[in-house]
């Protein structure tokens, strides 16, 4: 599985690239990110599963808040909105309400999506919008150069907690578990492939995806969530992890020391749009009374 | 045993008045006079300030507005803040805990109460079950109902004759209507009329164009009833098996003071509330003006009713002075007789106002 | 010629606001003109006080009257309060036989003024026989005064029976049975008030004439404007547009959602019109303070919006039952940066239901978010008006058309253009795949802070409104009155305009040569239509229901020329009779120097 086993030459990995068809899925504008970001990681994994799933570049539309994550539109060809700090999701519903056929996804930061959009996440999960949400987790607010954030770690030491962050960090997983979302996974950017494959399967899910990938800031963090700590932190779920099992994903989602891969959660429940047409057959059935 | 208290600023007298006539108004304005810090209070149950019911014949010589009738302008009343509970009946009264009690079970509580609820038209009692069938003349609304009852040149059939209805009856007739007076022997009241002036004044009746019936000669009314097809909408049965027709029929069988309420309160009644010449009841916080009272006479050494616009009017100032402290004596200078015009047409002092 | 006004007032649960509602649509249905306006208790349950006051005409009007010509008391205990505004010779009809005893003085009886008629009426023991209950006292009342006004009962029978028809046959009997004891009641009482009810003026030939509140007719445009989604949080006095079209969107297969906050509904709806639906929201003045970052990014994406703010009394949470004008400001210029957009203002029933419409044709053409300012007045305050007898009045698609792209060729969502207005590709649009972005942006929509950049698109996001001003069949100010030169003039806007018009009557009929203009567009301003008009004017008013003066401060600071202000916050609408006396104070010179 890993990349070291066997090697690989640029001229062939491109010619492969460019056959894929993946490429359709990239914009012209060259990503804004430092050299080394996690992130460029994700518009792989994301331009490579709409390819794999055959999705339309104008039937896609990617939304985000603000942030470095948050400038994931411009860095794809599919239509964007790069909306304001904290709100991808109410953003993300509209577009959902007003044409279910669309395929949606979100991106954010852990700032965005934790600190100012925190209130959004629990009835986007409820009323089971039909999207994915991608939460590119660094620890960190990296655009203003290197502020905490609810998920940073005690103990971070950045520019607003010179004193070092005395704050425990939010536990996503859980609350997003509690919430009720119908499909919770995580990947960590440094698994590019696995990564990919998670990003995939939170797009097939019918339903809210909620997808936390683990992603170092190499610029402003040096010492919490770097490569070298997340690469000896991170597991993989147990074998025969039982995704239909709320209270066992939310056991595994406690372990905050070594977070654990994979897809935590999956169910099939009405979507936004189900409701929608529920609602309209019961209005239209009392009109005909 | 006191109920002079003239008001302090910091608790005003409440002066309650029950009634809305003659006396009561009358009363009402000596008292704002006499205290300006006192709360006054007139409770009626017509939906009517005060008119003059004297003026109510005229409705019979073309419209008027009822708001012409009234005695007093809104200013009056609001200038010597005199409050006027319309449209609210009385129950009772309480005397013990000084309140009295409305029809929609709310008191009002006096330091001083003045009964003037004057008298409702009597009815003898044989003629209770056609009471639908007859229209009485003591308000505004009722006088418009007989209006509205009567053709052109109708037919109304007046019963017993006391000087209130002879004194529409003069109206009626100039308004070309037919007036038959069936006799009784009430007619002439409140004048007392002895039997050989009685032939004399219905003569003269007879003269101004009232036709008259001799209702003893026919045993008397024992009812009234619808009026057949074609003919006036009233049937007047006597007992002797005659009978009258008429459009409208209207009892005048004199005045019977209001105050049925006034039983329970404990104060004495004969007729109508007893009254020392101060018009004070039994009760001290209580007292009497107008047609509902009677009136201790030295002279006769009775206790008996005093009538008319002037006496009525003479007894709301009395009480107004004595309820403020005074120690007045009622004393009256009103004519009682009955008398003739110049035409040889029945003329009454009790028909005199201003 | 009929002018009259009602007041019915009691308890929540009295069904005080139910009585107005059947008189209202009754007589409207009889042919009068009818304004309406309901007082709610602030309180969600128990005594709080209800009033619903209508003035019935035989020609339009604009505005209640300060005084009514007949109160119905169904709870003395809030009706005393009001029985001052009965003129004399009006009428007062209440309880003469409530259940329980009765303090001394908390009876209505104790409490009519000598000039005013009172008429105790049994309404409980006429209900009790009529109906076996006491419910229905609410409908006796009602049925009393059509019996003393003389007005036909087949109307009001109509109205009972199609409201009630819901709760089954047994209520509606019930309901007329105790209407038809109250009007018999009514007929047989001695009328001596002198309020008089004559028949109505001819009906209109064309349309069909409809009772609507203020709110319900902005429900009325959004649908014959084919609205299609609707986000929205509930808050008063705005809710109610949400809650009408709860039923009304599903109904039509269109969706509406409740979403968890207004920061939720405004991105929502944005979102909504990206995704290239015509959607909406609503919400008073907390709330668009809320949106305001939302509505500058709809601004900077040119997304097309509407959104319905219907204002109450503030600041912050201020007075949520009460009216008031004092949201212009936030709605002018609530967002951060250059942010202009539309904000167009009805100035009565009709008028919210043409500036709905409206509205979406705007936000779609001039690809814009458009407020309509309303307020608690207007909002609730029912009308009869006329609409079209069919099809929709507005335009249903009012984009600027998209061309069909060339192979190679890269769609430039914010392409410059004459008119600023660049055509618009939405997800979904083959080929034309692009970002929007709260960012400045050049003509593809890429993050792009130059100066020239810059400069080039706060012009385009300014100059494209200025065509609004002249928006096909679309008024954007009105002047009434006097024509030519005038002592006084007007400027007035939203719901107080109605005041001024009845104020701009009596001063008529004075002698005073007086004119007043409605102002409905707000942003863009209408510069030249109102300099002109107040070249005319020796003096201008400017009458509003806020503090500061928002209206007047607005004209002065476009036009910089002197207005006289009348700014007040009663928390009610502003009294006829004090612009009345202002108007005279000007007419006869006394002009109080203005700074500015």
């Amino acid at each position: 599985m890993s990349i070291m086993e066997k090697p690989v030459f640029v001229d062939v990995k491109l010619q492969e690239v460019r056959e894929s068809g993946r490429l359709e899925y990239r914009s012209r504008a060259l990503p804004t990110w430092c050299p080394g970001c996690g992130y460029f990681a994700i518009v792989e994994g994301v331009t490579h599963a709409c390819n794999e799933m055959g999705i339309a570049q104008d039937q896609a539309v990617v939304v985000s808040g603000i942030g470095c994550s948050s400038r994931f539109p411009f860095f794809v060809n599919l239509f964007g909105f790069h909306t304001l700090h904290g709100r991808v999701l109410p953003v993300a519903t509209g577009i959902k309400t007003a044409n279910d056929t669309l395929t949606v996804i979100g991106v954010g930061g852990d700032g965005d999506g934790f600190a100012i959009g925190g209130g959004h996440i629990a009835h986007a999960a409820k009323r089971n919008v039909d999207m994915t949400y991608l939460l590119f987790d660094n620890g960190i607010y990296g655009l203003t150069k290197g502020q905490t954030s609810p998920l940073s770690a005690v103990g971070l030491r950045t520019s607003t907690s010179p004193f070092d962050n005395p704050e425990r960090p939010l536990n996503p997983l859980l609350m997003v578990l509690a919430y009720g979302a119908s499909w919770v996974g995580q990947a960590y950017a440094g698994r590019p492939d696995q990564l990919r494959e998670m990003i995939t399967q939170a797009i097939a899910h019918r339903g809210f995806s909620y997808l936390h990938i683990l992603s170092p800031c190499v610029t402003f963090d040096k010492t919490s969530k770097t490569y070298v700590n997340l690469g000896m932190q991170v597991r993989d779920l147990p074998v025969g992890h039982d995704t239909g099992n709320r209270l066992v994903a939310m056991q595994q989602a406690e372990d905050l020391d070594n977070p654990a891969i994979g897809v935590y959660y999956q169910q099939l429940l009405p979507t936004l749009a189900d409701t929608f047409d529920q609602v309209a057959a019961r209005a239209s059935g009392e009109a005909g009374v | 045993m006191t109920a002079h208290t003239v008001s302090s600023s910091s608790s005003p007298h409440r002066y309650v008045i029950i009634g809305n006539g003659v006396a009561g108004n009358q009363a009402a304005e000596g008292l704002r006079d006499r205290d300006p810090e006192g709360q006054v209070t007139i409770i009626t149950n017509s939906r009517l300030l005060f008119y003059n019911r004297y003026r109510l014949p005229q409705l019979f010589l073309g419209h008027q507005d009822w708001r012409e009738l009234l005695a007093h302008s809104v200013a009056h009343y609001q200038q010597r803040r005199i409050r006027v509970r319309r449209d609210s009946r009385v129950v009772g009264v309480d005397a013990v805990r000084r309140q009295v009690l409305l029809a929609h079970h709310e008191p009002v509580a006096y330091d001083t109460l003045l009964v003037a609820t004057g008298g409702r038209w009597h009815l003898p009692e044989e003629l209770a079950d056609g009471r639908h069938l007859l229209h009485g003349f003591g308000s505004y609304e009722q006088a418009l109902a007989v209006r509205d009852a009567l053709p052109d040149r109708g037919t109304v059939v007046m019963l017993g004759g006391d000087m209130i209805g002879l004194d529409l009856a003069r109206v009626l007739l100039t308004a070309d209507c037919r007036v038959i007076l069936v006799t009784h022997e009430t007619t002439f009241w409140p004048h007392l009329v002895s039997p050989e002036q009685r032939a004399g004044h219905l003569a003269c009746v007879q003269r101004m164009g009232i036709e008259v019936v001799d209702g003893d000669a026919m045993g008397g009314v024992v009812a009234i009833e619808p009026g057949s097809a074609g003919l006036p909408a009233r049937r007047v049965r006597f007992r002797s098996g005659g009978d009258l027709y008429g459009d409208v029929v209207m009892p005048f069988y004199g005045l019977t003071p209001l105050v049925e309420f006034m039983v329970g309160s404990g104060v004495d009644i004969e007729r109508g509330l007893l009254v020392s010449p101060m018009l004070r009841t039994s009760d001290p916080r209580i007292f009497a003006a107008g047609d509902v009272c009677q009136i201790w006479s030295e002279q006769a050494h009775a206790y008996r009713f005093y009538y008319g616009y002037q006496n009525v009017r003479a007894m709301g100032a009395v009480a107004a002075l004595n309820m403020t402290g005074g120690d007045e004596h009622f004393s009256t200078t009103q004519d009682e007789t009955l008398g003739q015009d110049a035409q040889g047409h029945i003329d009454s002092p009790f028909w005199v106002y201003d | 010629m009929t002018d009259i006004q009602i007041a019915l007032c009691g308890s929540a649960g009295d069904g005080t606001i139910a009585a107005g509602d059947i008189l209202r649509n009754a007589v409207a249905a009889l042919g009068y003109r009818v304004i309406c306006f309901d007082l709610y208790p602030p309180e969600i349950r128990g005594f709080g006080k209800c009033i619903s006051r209508l003035r019935i005409t035989a020609e339009q009007s604009y505005a209640l009257k300060r005084q009514s010509d007949l109160l119905l008391s169904l709870d003395d205990s809030h009706a005393i309060p009001l029985v001052g505004e009965v003129r004399d010779d009006g009428a007062v009809v209440y309880e003469s036989q409530p259940v329980a005893h009765c303090p001394e003085g908390s009876h209505m009886s104790g409490h009519v003024a000598p000039g005013q008629i009172p008429y105790g009426i049994p309404l409980r023991e006429l209900a009790e026989k009529s109906t076996g209950g006491a419910r229905s006292r609410n409908l006796v009342a009602l049925g009393f005064i059509a019996g003393l006004l003389g007005l036909a009962p087949a109307a009001f029978q109509r109205v009972i029976e199609k409201k009630f028809a819901k709760q089954g046959a047994g209520v509606v009997a019930r309901n007329l049975a105790g209407f038809q004891a109250g009007f018999a009641a009514g007929t047989t009482t001695f009328k001596l008030d002198d309020v008089v009810c004559a028949p109505p003026g001819s009906q209109p030939d064309q349309g069909k004439v409809v009772m609507l509140s203020g709110n319900a007719a902005v429900v009325q445009g959004c649908l014959d404007a084919e609205l299609e989604t609707f986000f929205g949080y509930p808050i008063t006095p705005a809710t109610s547009i949400m809650e009408r079209l709860a039923t009304a969107l599903p109904k039509r297969g269109r969706r509406l959602l409740q979403t968890e906050d207004e920061i939720s509904a405004m991105a929502a709806t944005i979102g909504a019109g990206f995704a290239g639906a015509r959607a909406a929201t609503a919400t008073s003045g907390p709330g668009l303070a809320l949106m305001a970052e939302m509505l500058g990014l709809a601004t900077m994406a040119e997304v097309p919006c509407v959104v319905f703010v219907s204002q109450r009394g503030g600041p912050s949470t201020g007075m949520p039952t009460k009216t008031e004008q004092s949201d212009l400001n936030a709605a002018l210029y609530g967002s951060p940066g250059d942010s202009r957009r539309i904000v167009i203002a009805p100035t009565n029933v009709e008028g919210c239901y043409r500036c709905a419409g409206k509205a979406f044709e705007m936000a779609e053409r001039y690809q814009t978010p458009v407020i309509v300012l309303l307020d608690l007045y207007l909002s609730n305050r029912y009308e009869t008006v006329t609409l079209a007898d069919a099809g929709s009045p507005f335009v249903l698609n009012a984009n600027k058309p998209l061309r069909r792209l060339e192979t190679g060729e890269i769609y430039r969502r914010y392409a410059l253009t004459d008119d600023g207005i660049s055509p618009r590709a939405v997800p979904g649009d083959a080929g034309c795949m692009h970002v929007i972005t709260g960012l400045e942006h050049n003509e593809l929509g890429r993050p792009d802070d130059r100066e020239e950049v810059h400069e080039a698109m706060s012009r385009k996001r300014h100059d494209k409104l200025l065509a609004a001003l002249q928006h096909p069949d679309f008024t954007v100010t009105k002047r009434f009155g006097h024509a030519g030169r005038v002592r006084v003039g007007m400027l007035a806007w939203g719901s107080t305009f109605g005041e001024c018009l009845e104020a701009m009557f009596k001063a008529q009929a004075e002698g005073i040569a007086c004119a007043a203009m409605k102002v409905v567009m707000l942003s863009p301003f209408p510069e030249q239509a109102v300099a002109s008009f107040m070249d005319d004017c020796e003096v201008v008013l400017v009458p509003e229901v806020n503090h500061e003066g928002q209206f007047a401060h607005l004209v002065q600071g476009v036009l910089a020329r002197p207005v006289v202000r009348l700014s007040r916050v009663p928390g009610a609408p502003m009294p006829v009779e004090l612009i009345l006396g202002e108007i005279r104070r000007l007419a006869r010179g006394v002009v109080t120097a203005v700074a500015s």
